[in-house]
């Protein structure tokens, strides 16, 4: 089976510096695949070389058999794949109503595209704050938008970076239980985590990015028990 | 005694003059909101649709409803233009630093205005509303004029409909979102660039319907879109920008305390409109309903482009470029009589002479500390005033004048920076823009400073040595000893500048530009050294306002006109920022072009030596082209040249702006 | 005695306490690490004893002086140098340019305003060979005059630590210094710090255990904004409260 996305010798950098040296990695359809690692090795510029908001210097992103490459951020999510971004980024003077029918219109006409009934039955938070501005939630509730806003916008390959940063313990494992009822909805889940137990918790299968480049690719359970790698790439240890 | 009836009565016309600033600055907030663009060009757009309402009304003369068929056509022929004009030129320049919007926009103010003039004129045209809308009415025993209702009416149906659109429809709420974080917009698979052009269109819509409704009621003239941009500007900073609630707001209450304060408070007129600016920056710095969130994102911004810093001409060519070049305008005068009159050295080489100190000093404030002073006329402005104060009401030695001009810029450098340093980016250009407006409507106020005539006088007892009147002393002939006292004081403001540049303060202001956080954790109060930086360059910019003076035998209110303002920058980003000498040279290329487009075009016969006369039109045209393909300025020339032609380009073309260009100096 | 101390140090964005009534007290001399899972507050800390953010209550002492209200180039002349985990040098500068800004920071403010204004940079000669030595120090002496921004990674994140140096601190506050790196970018890294730090007390913000393990005198764990415990690495390292930090997470 040809994989949903794939992403072979992807390099890529900022200006001069050079973030990526040759990414390779895939995810299959229905998949949560983590991407773990140390704060600055890469994470981030992998999503938004993925995104094509980030040009790769090398290398090709493959989503489902089409070279998109070259495609700007636009026309990649208008194939199905969305984006969840660091610090949320809700749109801060629009309505949390608002919100979800900016999503609307762009996006792509997917399966999975979710309408405003569907979020609001789905999150009865939101469903209350419907007529409050981006600005006015919590950082919980902030995050529960930016997903339904890519849910509303198609996506059929979802891309969370860093759902669970700055968030109240409780609120870490609501998102986490959101995450899941995504999967379990069939859209495909690409996670970036800094918090390695989240992580390892959701995802089917983990890639460990160090230094630009994947020197890891293991199943949670591989992963909980290879102490080394996880102690000398993530700075977590898991020993008793 | 205010009365009911004259206090509705100044109500209502605050609300007409209010809609009016409402209808701009509503395109203006959307258009900076969604493109981070400063349109400065906004007031052409509205003149020109106030001209085009004429000119289709003239057309259509004798046809019933010509009024109306104009009010509704006109508009449209300019949103036509302005989506046209945001494609050809705005396009390129996204993401780049809002700064080269600025240069662009005001390269365009030349270009309309001076369309305008070539098409209609010079004459003031009358446009009157239908009869149907003339005259006054009486309502519930009030009577006030019908047509300030209609303008009120329809402005406010205006307001409401682009409100409901912005709110309620599909388009609407992309470009708000747009204007929050357009980043997110395009992660959600929208192209909000395509979105661009109509953004601008609207908002050149808008415009022009505002220059329709207040020429009718006014008169349509040249210059009324100078005369309207800058409050507008008041008007959508005050209110927040970005925000169409702000401008609502804003225009409206400008509007109003405009027409109260004319009536109640006359001493204030004019003044009231920038002390409520700068006031309400100072303590709210994002306006009334400025939205702090969305530069937090703007992260695209880009940087300011510094010129390249003489590049393939190492250091030793460069030494003896600008040798020969001082040796040359040293020399100028000795040709009085013999290849031009004394007109060149007299009057054009020390106009350009000044213009570059000018440019000089703005350079070290907006090229090394990034500090972007869209008022940076105030400095010059008030460094001339005091000169020439000076001389009339305390002592006539002009270096007395000079040094209390010199003396009092910095103090009005010092004060405004105090205040406004810690504002950043476009907020801290628009109040300094502020502070030169509020000197430039205080100095026509007062007699001392001789109202809007200005002052006029000429320095006796020469340099305090009693040989006569500055300005005519003469070494030999024509050749004034003045000439030289000028090039030796802005060849000498060079060298100081740039020596500040190699010493410790200037090595300080180069790493605040590169990366202000870090200079702060390396110990530096990096506020108090740009503070100090605006200093050096507000008593710079006032000693080339004194030195201005002596050319022009007195001081008068547009030594502090915005237009100057714009004017510095221009030349400063032509030459090259970040270089000192980029912008003395850009000075030199902006008034040797100036003067080379007007005496061909008085020589010209027929429409060419027409438009060859519209000098500021012709700018215009070459700014908007170097601001797309040159930004770093005419010192990048080479560097430019080279890299496109090989090695041995540039040879080619001995162009002037080449021949200015190898003078670059060190 | 304690050189840097923090009294009951809070800072509050919002609803989120990122950092709870952080008490430290750092000796002179001291190598101290904080370590934590990611969100503990570590950073937040870091940047409210710099002074890039201000406290939300509580104070912070440094050479007995409450430093809790002074701007953060105030905390550097006083001492208090910091490094930034993104690097951060003046690009467009070379190598010793960057070094000799550092240096030039403390003796500038006894510089006459004549010469602070127009005597050349380079004729002061002390803060020159100051910044000449620092650069070799960090091994970049042959890169003087490279601009910084085509310096390899490596040797920026080396002009970064010079350029907290050359400002002659007493306490260095290094935020995660190897951030990003390969292992022996890495391994490299802490032997420089260990080496032209040596001098310093240092602060030194870490995600990872095993890497300051081996360096650090005493070590605090810090968890959701409070400090789990302060100890020496055994100590630390045996502590079951430290083990429940870093694998309770929020989930399990």
């Amino acid at each position: 089976m040809t994989p949903m996305l794939e992403l072979d010798g992807i390099e890529s950098g900022y200006g001069e510096t050079r973030v990526l040296g040759g990414v390779n990695a895939t995810v299959d359809e229905g998949e949560v695949v983590a991407l773990v690692g140390r704060n600055g090795v890469g994470k981030t510029t992998t999503l938004r070389t993925i995104l094509g908001s980030v040009e790769p210097w090398a290398g090709t992103v493959t989503y489902r058999g089409e070279d998109i490459t070259d495609l700007g951020d636009v026309e990649t999510v208008q194939r199905g794949i969305g984006l969840v971004p660091e610090e949320r980024r809700i749109f801060p003077g629009l309505t949390v109503t608002e919100n979800l029918e900016l999503a609307s219109y762009g996006g792509s006409e997917t399966e999975n595209r979710r309408d405003l009934d569907w979020v609001f039955d789905t999150f009865e938070n939101l469903d209350e704050r419907r007529e409050n501005r981006g600005s006015d939630l919590s950082g919980g509730e902030q995050q529960m938008l930016a997903i339904a806003r890519a849910l509303v916008s198609g996506a059929d390959l979802l891309m969370l970076d860093e759902p669970t940063e700055g968030l109240a313990p409780m609120i870490v494992d609501r998102v986490m239980e959101v995450i899941e009822d995504v999967r379990d909805a069939g859209i495909t889940v690409l996670l970036v985590e800094q918090n390695v137990r989240v992580a390892l918790d959701l995802a089917d299968r983990a890639y460990v990015l160090a230094h630009g480049e994947i020197v890891h690719e293991a199943t949670p359970e591989e992963l909980r028990a290879d102490e080394e790698t996880v102690e000398r790439y993530l700075g977590v240890s898991f020993a008793d | 005694m205010v009365t009911g009836g004259t206090l509705l009565t100044q109500l209502l016309n605050g609300l007409s003059v209010g809609m009016v600033y409402v209808l701009l600055a509503a395109g203006l907030s959307i258009i900076f909101g969604v493109m981070d663009v400063i349109n400065f060009a906004h007031g052409e757009f509205y003149a020109l649709g106030a001209y085009l309402a004429v000119g289709i009304a003239a057309a259509l003369s004798g046809v019933t409803g010509g009024f109306w068929i104009a009010l509704v056509a006109a508009p449209l022929i300019v949103g036509v233009i302005g989506g046209l004009t945001e494609r050809v030129t705005i396009r390129p320049l996204y993401g780049r630093n809002p700064l080269y919007h600025i240069l662009l926009t005001f390269g365009l103010v030349l270009v309309i205005a001076d369309g305008i003039e070539i098409i209609w004129g010079t004459q003031p045209k009358n446009f009157a509303p239908p009869a149907l809308l003339s005259g006054p009415i009486t309502i519930a025993g009030f009577q006030y004029s019908l047509y300030n209702y209609f303008v009120i009416a329809v402005g406010a149906l205006i307001a409401a409909g682009t409100w409901l659109a912005l709110t309620e429809t599909r388009v609407g709420i992309i470009i708000r979102g747009g204007s929050q974080d357009r980043g997110m917009v395009r992660a959600l698979g929208i192209d909000i660039d395509r979105y661009y052009t109509l953004v601008f269109a609207f908002g050149c819509v808008l415009a022009a319907f505002a220059g329709i409704v207040l020429g009718a009621k006014q008169e349509v003239a040249l210059g009324m879109g100078n005369a309207i941009i800058i409050p507008a500007f008041v008007v959508v900073v005050l209110g927040g920008l970005g925000s169409f609630r702000g401008a609502v707001v804003g225009g409206l209450g400008i509007g109003i305390v405009q027409t109260l304060t004319q009536t109640y408070v006359p001493a204030l007129t004019g003044v009231i409109v920038y002390l409520l600016m700068v006031g309400i920056l100072l303590v709210k710095p994002q306006g009334l309903f400025g939205n702090p969130e969305w530069q937090n994102h703007g992260g695209e911004e880009g940087d300011l482009l510094t010129g390249g810093g003489g590049g393939i001409l190492d250091t030793t060519t460069r030494r003896y470029l600008a040798a020969a070049l001082v040796g040359v305008l040293a020399l100028v005068p000795l040709g009085i009589g013999v290849t031009y009159s004394s007109y060149i050295p007299n009057s054009l080489v020390l106009n350009v002479l000044v213009w570059a100190l000018f440019a000089l000093s703005l350079d070290f404030v907006m090229g090394y500390a990034g500090l972007v002073s869209l008022g940076h006329v105030l400095f010059y402005g008030v460094g001339a005033y005091a000169t020439v104060m000076m001389a009339m009401y305390v002592t006539p030695v002009f270096w007395v004048g000079l040094l209390a001009g010199v003396a009092l810029a910095l103090a009005v450098a010092w004060f405004v920076g105090y205040l406004s340093i810690r504002v950043s980016g476009v907020y801290f250009a628009m109040i300094t823009l502020g502070f030169a407006q509020l000197a430039y409507n205080l100095v026509t106020k007062f007699d001392i400073t001789g109202g809007s005539d200005g002052l006029y006088t000429g320095y006796d007892a020469t340099y305090g040595l009693g040989i006569g009147e500055v300005g005519q002393v003469s070494l030999l002939g024509d050749i004034q000893l003045f000439y030289y006292v000028v090039l030796a004081l802005v060849v000498g403001s060079y060298l100081v500048a740039r020596q500040i540049m190699r010493a410790p303060f200037g090595s300080v202001l180069q790493a605040i530009r590169e990366s202000e956080d870090r200079a702060e954790f390396l110990g530096y109060d990096t506020v108090e050294y740009k503070r100090r930086a605006f200093m050096v360059s507000g008593g710079l910019a006032g000693l080339a306002g004194g030195l201005a003076t002596i050319n022009s035998f007195g001081v008068g209110p547009s030594f502090l006109f915005w237009l100057k303002s714009g004017e510095v920058i221009v030349m400063t980003l032509l030459g090259g920022m970040g270089t000192l000498y980029g912008p003395m040279l850009g000075a030199g290329a902006f008034l040797g072009l100036k003067e080379i487009l007007l005496t061909f075009g008085e020589s010209t016969p027929g429409l060419l030596g027409e438009v060859l006369s519209q000098w500021q039109g012709i700018l215009g045209l070459i700014f908007v082209v170097f601001v797309i393909y040159v930004p770093e300025g005419l010192v990048s020339l080479p560097e430019t040249l080279q890299a496109r032609f090989g090695a041995g380009g540039g040879g080619g073309g001995e162009s002037a702006t080449d021949a200015t260009d190898a003078e670059v100096s060190d | 005695m304690a050189i840097l101390e923090t009294h009951d140090l809070t800072k509050r964005f919002d609803e989120l306490v990122a950092v709870d009534r952080v008490n430290l007290s750092v000796e002179a001399g001291e190598f101290r690490s904080v370590i934590g899972p990611n969100g503990a507050g570590k950073t937040t800390l870091f940047n409210t004893i710099t002074g890039a953010l201000r406290a939300s209550e509580g104070e912070v002492v440094f050479e007995g002086e409450d430093v809790t209200a002074l701007p953060s180039y105030e905390r550097v002349r006083r001492g208090i140098g910091r490094s930034f985990q993104i690097t951060n040098v003046f690009g467009g500068l070379t190598a010793l340019e960057n070094v000799r800004l550092a240096a030039q920071s403390i003796p500038s403010r006894e510089m006459s305003v004549g010469s602070q204004l127009f005597r050349d940079k380079n004729r002061f000669d002390d803060v020159t060979a100051h910044a000449q030595r620092v650069l070799e120090d960090v091994g970049l002496g042959e890169h003087a005059e490279t601009k910084a921004s085509t310096l390899a990674y490596g040797d920026q994140r080396r002009l970064e630590i010079g350029l907290v140096l050359a400002t002659d601190p007493e306490v260095v506050l290094l935020d995660e210094p190897t951030a990003g790196m390969g292992v022996e970018e890495t391994e490299s890294t802490m032997a420089l710090v260990d080496d032209v730090l040596a001098e310093q007390t240092l602060l030194l913000i870490e995600h990872d255990i095993d890497l300051v393990m081996d360096v650090s005198d005493k070590i605090t764990v810090l968890n959701r904004g409070s400090v789990v415990r302060t100890g020496t690495p055994e100590e630390v390292a045996s502590d079951e409260e430290v083990q429940a930090a870093y694998l309770g997470g929020g989930h399990a």
